[in-house]
């Protein structure tokens, strides 16, 4: 069974800071492996202990990005692929493009895993893109994915319910954390993840005639949320029931 | 908070501009694990709830005793600093833990730099990979540092060697599967390895101590202990030379625990500075506050310096025994500074809290152990008496 594994080399938004007017300082932010993917490549180690195989880790990034991908490797995937390009000067659309195009490059894949959203940005629009791309059936946010002959059953954590999908096998499939615990690397396997193979390539050499991204992204603001600050005196009873008014008014609880 | 610090990944870039890049992938991994998997348990295991084993073995299976070691035994071949700064991480994360570990591998140390080709390929790959714990027996009731008045005798006996006598304040006791024995023969102090269980060999209960409640200390009893002759590590009569050697080197690391230890408490410092309040104002905006937080900051950068100093001198081979000396003198009173100033910050809340006041109680031992302040200060100065002539 062969996997590729999209992985993205993402801004660490425990250690982001902002300036003044409260937008995210991006230019020397610390990176690190986008949080939720250590999920996908768990999932795609775990499918290939059961089915072998190989997992391919691809990544559209800058050659920062090696970090990530050297990650990827030691927690045991076979091969990495690294578009040149920088993710965080093009909108999602060209991100799906290019990485779509590295996995046709590759192929035939059985089954490609992303995460749900990466932990930087989370728009989560990337994998459904892909499946777009790429022409093949797509099945988000999975909680457990069974492989059986040229066949998957995914299981779809929603907000309020569970859905069970069979898709046919090429997939796309993004998955939730809740899918597995990731593995931690041994020293030992971060050591010799340097001796697997990567492969560079530029975005040229896999989509040729490309041409400007018909949209960019020209800057991020963050949003301001104020928080609204109410405080409920009184006894716990008569607070208890205050503060469970206030959240069905706000819809967080039904009325 | 993250364990490899920003200050460390500086100091791994001054130090090795080649390969700074190797040295904090592995530090980031080994940190994100302490976080995750150390650090959460560290208070459980102040106050008995937790025990020591698990957490312990998973941390040598991660492969943090490997980084010092050659690559021939199961090791990383990665320099001495890249190993101290990862004690330092443990000291952050788990005193108890770290302690063990440290002394776990001060006696990987000692069968590296003087155990045969045959003893280091049989023990060294077992203990680096987590699947043995070592344990070093130096100290005995009447006798600490001065090496020399061991009571502790082996007895060549045919082909094997008896032990008789009895080693006190012991780390590991009676949880290790390998011991490190100091035992006077007829040529004088040698070095003896002793694999348990070994019918001679028995140990006293869990001493209670006032901090470093996580790991096991007990005494151990050799009563005609027998070992086969090839246990002997080196020659015979050199086994207070080597011990001295060992412990130059794990000086280094109990300064680096001390740091870890001052820097856990100091960022906790800092964040009950920020949201305590008094005359209506965080108490983090007082001078006097604000003069601890600087001194406490100050002190633990400076001896952080002195461990990456006395590192990067014992891997160029020259003598470091006073560079060590100074570390571990400077680190462990300063961490019961910086610890003394973390209980004063914190107030009432500081002296009446296991998970503040934990962190003074394990500094505490280290000013005692692996060579008291005053032995050392002796140490440092007779050496540079030397020195200057």
């Amino acid at each position: 069974m062969r996997i590729a594994v999209c992985v993205k080399h993402a801004v660490d938004e425990t250690e982001l800071k902002t300036d003044s007017a409260g937008n995210p300082q991006l230019k020397g932010a610390a990176t690190k492996i986008s949080t939720f993917d250590k999920n996908a490549v768990e999932e795609a180690l775990r499918l290939k202990a059961s089915h072998s195989g190989e997992v391919v880790i691809v990544t559209v990034g800058t050659p920062e990005a090696k970090k990530s991908m050297k990650e990827a490797l030691a927690m045991g995937a076979d091969r990495g692929v690294l578009v040149n390009a920088d993710p965080m000067s093009m909108e999602t659309r060209r991100t799906s493009e290019l990485l779509a195009a590295a996995i046709r490059k590759g192929a035939p894949y059985d089954l490609v895993l992303c995460a749900e959203g990466s932990s930087d940005n989370y728009s989560c629009l990337v994998p459904p893109m892909l499946g777009e791309q790429l022409g093949l059936p797509y099945v988000g946010y999975a909680r457990k994915i069974e492989v059986s002959g040229q066949s998957a059953r995914v299981e779809r954590a929603l907000e309020d319910s569970v859905e069970v999908i069979e898709a046919p096998l090429p997939a796309v499939v993004s998955v939730v954390s809740e899918i597995n615990e990731p593995r931690y690397p041994t020293l030992i396997q971060i050591m010799q993840a340097g001796k697997k193979p990567m492969e560079e390539v530029s975005p040229e050499a896999i989509l040729p005639g490309l041409t400007a991204a018909p949209s960019f992204v020209r800057g991020m603001k963050a949003q301001a949320m104020a928080r609204k600050r109410v405080v409920f005196e009184g006894p716990p009873d008569e607070t208890a029931k205050k503060l469970l008014d206030a959240l069905a008014s706000e819809g967080v609880l039904p009325r | 908070m993250a364990i490899y610090s920003a200050e460390h990944r500086r100091l791994m870039e001054m130090f090795y501009p080649a390969h700074h890049h190797e040295y904090s992938e592995v530090l980031t991994s080994l940190g994100g694990f302490m976080e995750k998997e150390i650090l959460p348990i560290s208070p459980k295991l102040d106050t008995g709830e937790a025990k020591i084993a698990g957490p312990r073995k998973a941390l040598l299976e991660h492969g943090m005793c490997q980084i010092p070691f050659s690559e021939k035994y199961g090791g990383l071949g990665l320099p001495f600093s890249v190993y101290a700064n990862a004690v330092e991480m443990l000291g952050t994360a788990d005193a108890s833990i770290c302690l063990s570990v440290e002394i776990h591998n001060a006696v990987a140390e000692g069968l590296s730099r003087f155990g045969s080709e045959y003893q280091r390929k049989k023990y060294l790959p077992k203990l680096l990979s987590g699947n043995s714990l070592a344990s070093f027996t130096l100290t005995e009731p009447a006798s600490g540092s001065d090496a020399g008045t061991m009571a502790t005798t082996a007895e060549k006996k045919g082909s094997e060697y008896s032990i008789s006598g009895s080693k006190m304040f012991i780390t590991n006791a009676g949880e290790a599967d390998l011991y490190l024995v100091f035992a006077k023969t007829r040529k004088g102090p040698s070095c003896f390895m002793v694999e348990a269980p070994n019918p001679g060999l028995s140990f006293g209960g869990d001493l209670r101590k006032l901090g470093m409640k996580g790991s096991r200390t007990s005494e151990v009893v050799f009563s005609d202990c027998r070992v086969p002759e090839g246990n002997l590590v080196g020659e015979e009569g050199k086994g207070a030379d080597y011990a001295k050697e060992i412990l130059h080197g794990a000086r280094i690391i109990v300064a680096a625990l001390n740091v870890g230890i001052a820097q856990i408490a100091y960022e906790k410092s800092v964040a009950y500075a920020r949201q305590r309040k008094a005359f209506g104002r965080s108490i983090a905006e007082f001078q006097l506050i604000r003069e601890k937080i600087a001194d406490m900051k100050t002190e633990i950068d400076a001896g952080r310096l002195l461990y990456f100093y006395a590192s990067r001198i014992k891997e160029s081979g020259a003598d470091y025994s006073s560079e060590a000396s100074q570390a571990k003198v400077f680190a462990t009173e300063m961490s019961l500074r910086v610890c003394d100033s973390a209980i004063q910050i914190h107030g009432g809340y500081g002296y009446t809290t296991d998970e503040l006041h934990r962190h003074w109680r394990d500094a505490r031992l280290l000013t005692i152990g692996e060579g008291t302040s005053e032995v050392l200060r002796m140490l440092i100065a007779r050496r540079e008496l030397a020195r200057s002539q």
